[in-house]
């Protein structure tokens, strides 16, 4: 099997979850507990979170708080700082963040959608201009999910605070944490991250705050986080995400530069009278969003798992939503929006696979252009 | 000695003269089917059915399973005690409403009982009125009940509330039909009523894999899976109309498409019920609800069978099925989004009133025979 769905997930690490696993006989206790095995505990989770957090930020500035998710994060982020006034975010949002929006804005608060360029990337200064003094709260996505393209968030971040200094700002980095640099700068308040993307286990994501920054919790309960987040804390799940977060930050340079080099090698070995490129070359190495003109991505998705290749879609086609929200504010036609598969890659994807994928791919696609005569 | 019980009447069984026992014992059969894995007794008592000596924990469990059964009219939970009227007054304390108007009604099996129905009704009303002081009797309309039955054995039933069951027939007693389940609203409905008559439904879908996915069959499993606490049917067949319908899209004309699609599927339909001793096919159509279900579209598949086909929904309103749909637990499944197979090649503009010439015409492009047969004998069976 060949799977190039990793901006869905990533199989996990295996060092990293056999290193987090053996260390669970002496640190299971409940990290809040007062006896020695509870301390143990509490001291994992906390160098673990000194190092997670020195990866992206610095430690006098920023916090870490550890969630179950990246989910969690972007709620815990969004409904913990928008207040009254607006909302400003943009048309390429992973559902975690858009759904946030939509429920704001029932919930009375103006929510304005800055618009896409065709690569999925906002359009920066139209988002600009949706900033005014009554913004509390703007999120961008670092890397979106869909077509890889790199929202440049500490530029914006800077000029948004010229125009509202009290705006805060949320970045969802959930694509970007582990696969491309990461530095938060003084302007960025909150970002969110995820440890299933980088060979971590699902069940853990973390919000980078800004200490600065006051945040009503999401989750009340016992205390734990600092107050921030309530819940005995995933001390495995945590634990495995430092580990693999070490081998991803270590060789980030290195893999980038890898998976860049694989991702052109596919575009170059995929058939160019079916395929049409959605991904820019700037965006990040680890998706290559393409689209099989007048063809269903479902449908081709499918027969190449029947095949034993693993690919996404631009997103679940039903017949109420035939296609991506995030796809169609990219501007594409209809026939491109039904088509589209999204390839995405790890640090541990080779080159024989991608050899292999673009036979296979090409291979399905026109039998499958072929049936549909 | 008090314990609870669970008293069951059916529902349209007594009408059925000389097949009164044929139909009664279908019906101890699907009760005893439905309380399979709970510990229990099941009794036949002048006309009605006891549950006794099951875990009293569990009495809701119990209550929940027996009102999904078909043929159950009412049920309640009662209980059981001596004949003593101290024991008999207890138990009525405990089923009996504490405010508001009631009525006391005894019934006598062991005529042998030294007081009548109507002393007891007396004494029981009587005593219930002076420990309640906001209770008051109303013969004619009373809020609630308070029934007593006192039985031959030396014990007494005594019961409040009556929930009303499902009523229809016991599923097996009124012949077997196929139906054409889809992952929609609709069709699971229309099966939920024929095994409300007692019919046994067996279930048939139409896949078109790879167009449609793995998640489009599991959902329908599972419509199937729901359906079956009624109909106790727990098997799924399933036929693929991919190539079906890549030959149509490629030969045939385009607002024909979904038409032609379901006269392959009634053929194919047919042919498995005969070889399964099925009686007919059952549909979730409603008239006029989407371009194929026009009485035109209906005469159109109808002519290529021979078996009726039932369509219970056919005079019902989308409200009324969504409605039922609910009732029945399948609405929540119905309306996940997973593709079905007659979206697939849905054409832009099809055809509302086709016409049969047009349609036979257009068959003619294709090997209908080899078509059926090659779907059929891809068959797959998924039980649960």
């Amino acid at each position: 099997m060949i799977y190039l769905d990793n901006a869905a997930t990533t199989r996990p690490n295996e060092q990293a979850v056999l290193r987090a696993s053996e260390a669970v006989s002496s640190i299971w206790y409940n990290p809040s507990a007062l006896y020695e095995g509870g301390g143990l505990a509490r001291k994992t989770i906390d160098s673990a979170r000194e190092k997670l957090l020195l990866f992206a930020a610095d430690s006098s500035a920023f916090e870490l708080i550890f969630t179950s998710c990246g989910t969690e994060a972007d709620n815990q982020a969004i409904f913990g700082a928008a207040k009254r006034g607006n909302f400003v975010t943009t048309a390429g949002e992973h559902a975690a963040v858009y759904a946030c929006a939509q429920e704001l804005k029932n919930r009375g608060v103006e929510v304005r959608y800055a618009p896409l360029r065709s690569d999925g990337s906002v359009d920066c200064e139209a988002l600009l201009n949706l900033v005014d003094g009554n913004t509390s709260l703007v999120s961008v996505i670092h890397v979106n999910n869909e077509t890889g393209a790199i929202n440049p968030v500490a530029e914006l971040a800077a000029r948004i605070k010229q125009i509202n200094p009290r705006t805060v700002f949320h970045s969802d980095g959930v694509q970007a944490f582990g696969k491309i640099p990461v530095r938060l700068t003084k302007h960025i308040d909150l970002y969110s991250v995820s440890a299933h993307k980088i060979g971590g286990l699902k069940g853990v994501g973390a919000l980078i705050k800004r200490r600065s920054l006051s945040l009503s919790p999401y989750l009340y309960g016992g205390g734990q986080e600092g107050g921030k987040r309530s819940g005995t804390e995933n001390v495995l799940g945590i634990l495995a995400f430092s580990y693999s977060a070490d081998s991803a930050f270590h060789a980030l340079e290195e893999n980038a530069k890898r998976v860049s080099f694989l991702r052109e090698k596919l575009w170059n070995s995929l058939d160019k009278n079916i395929f049409f490129r959605l991904s820019s070359v700037s965006g990040t190495p680890y998706i290559l969003s393409v689209s099989a003109s007048g063809l269903k991505g479902e449908v081709l998705q499918r027969m190449l798992s029947d095949k034993g290749v693993y690919v996404g879609t631009g997103s679940a086609c039903s017949s109420k939503r035939p296609h991506s929200r995030v796809m169609e504010a990219c501007g594409h036609k209809k026939e491109l929006l039904e088509g589209v598969l999204r390839l995405s890659f790890s640090a541990e994807t080779t080159e024989e696979e991608i050899v292999e994928a673009a036979r296979i791919i090409n291979n399905v696609a026109s039998r499958l252009q072929g049936r549909l005569k | 000695m008090t314990e609870k019980v669970v008293i069951i009447r059916y529902a349209e069984i007594h009408l059925k003269g000389k097949n009164r026992g044929f139909f009664e014992r279908v019906f101890t059969v699907n009760l005893e089917r439905s309380l399979k894995g709970l510990r229990h007794e099941l009794r036949r008592t002048s006309g009605r059915y006891l549950v006794e000596n099951f875990d009293e924990a569990r009495v809701d469990e119990i209550c929940e399973r027996i009102h999904n059964v078909f043929g159950v009219h009412s049920y309640s939970v009662g209980i059981k005690t001596e004949d003593t009227i101290d024991a008999i007054y207890a138990a009525a304390e405990s089923v009996a409403p504490t405010i508001g108007t009631f009525k006391v009604e005894s019934h006598r099996a062991d005529k042998r009982y030294p007081m009548t129905s109507m002393q007891i009704n007396a004494e029981i009303g009587g005593r219930l009125l002076s420990k309640f002081q906001e209770l008051k009797v109303d013969v004619h309309h009373p809020d609630a009940f308070v029934y007593i039955d006192v039985r031959e054995n030396g014990s007494a039933l005594v019961f409040g509330e009556f929930c009303k069951g499902r009523g229809g027939m016991p599923v097996g007693t009124a012949g077997k039909g196929l139906l054409l389940i889809s992952g929609g609203i609709d069709s699971p409905v229309a099966g939920y009523m024929m095994a409300k008559r007692g019919m046994t439904v067996e279930y048939l879908h139409f896949h078109s894999y790879p167009y449609t996915n793995g998640l489009a069959k599991e959902k329908v499993v599972r419509l199937a899976k729901t359906l079956s606490r009624f109909t106790g049917m727990h098997r799924l067949n399933t036929v693929s109309v991919t190539q079906i319908q890549e030959e149509i899209h490629s030969k045939c004309a385009a607002e024909y498409n979904v038409t032609l699609l379901r006269r392959f599927m009634f053929r194919i339909a047919e042919r498995f019920a005969q070889k399964g001793g099925l009686q007919c096919l059952i549909t979730g159509e409603s008239l006029g609800q989407v371009a194929s279900q026009t009485i035109e579209g209906m005469t159109s598949s109808n002519t290529v069978v021979t078996l009726p086909v039932l369509r219970p929904l056919v005079g019902f309103d989308k409200d009324e099925i969504i409605e039922r749909s609910r009732d029945v637990g399948t609405y929540d499944i119905s309306v996940e989004p997973y593709e079905d197979c007659c979206t697939v090649f849905l054409p832009e503009f099809p055809a509302i009133k086709p016409k049969l010439k047009d349609l036979e015409e257009e068959e003619k492009k294709l090997d209908v025979e080899g078509l059926v047969e090659k779907a059929l004998s891809e068959r797959e069976v998924i039980e649960f």
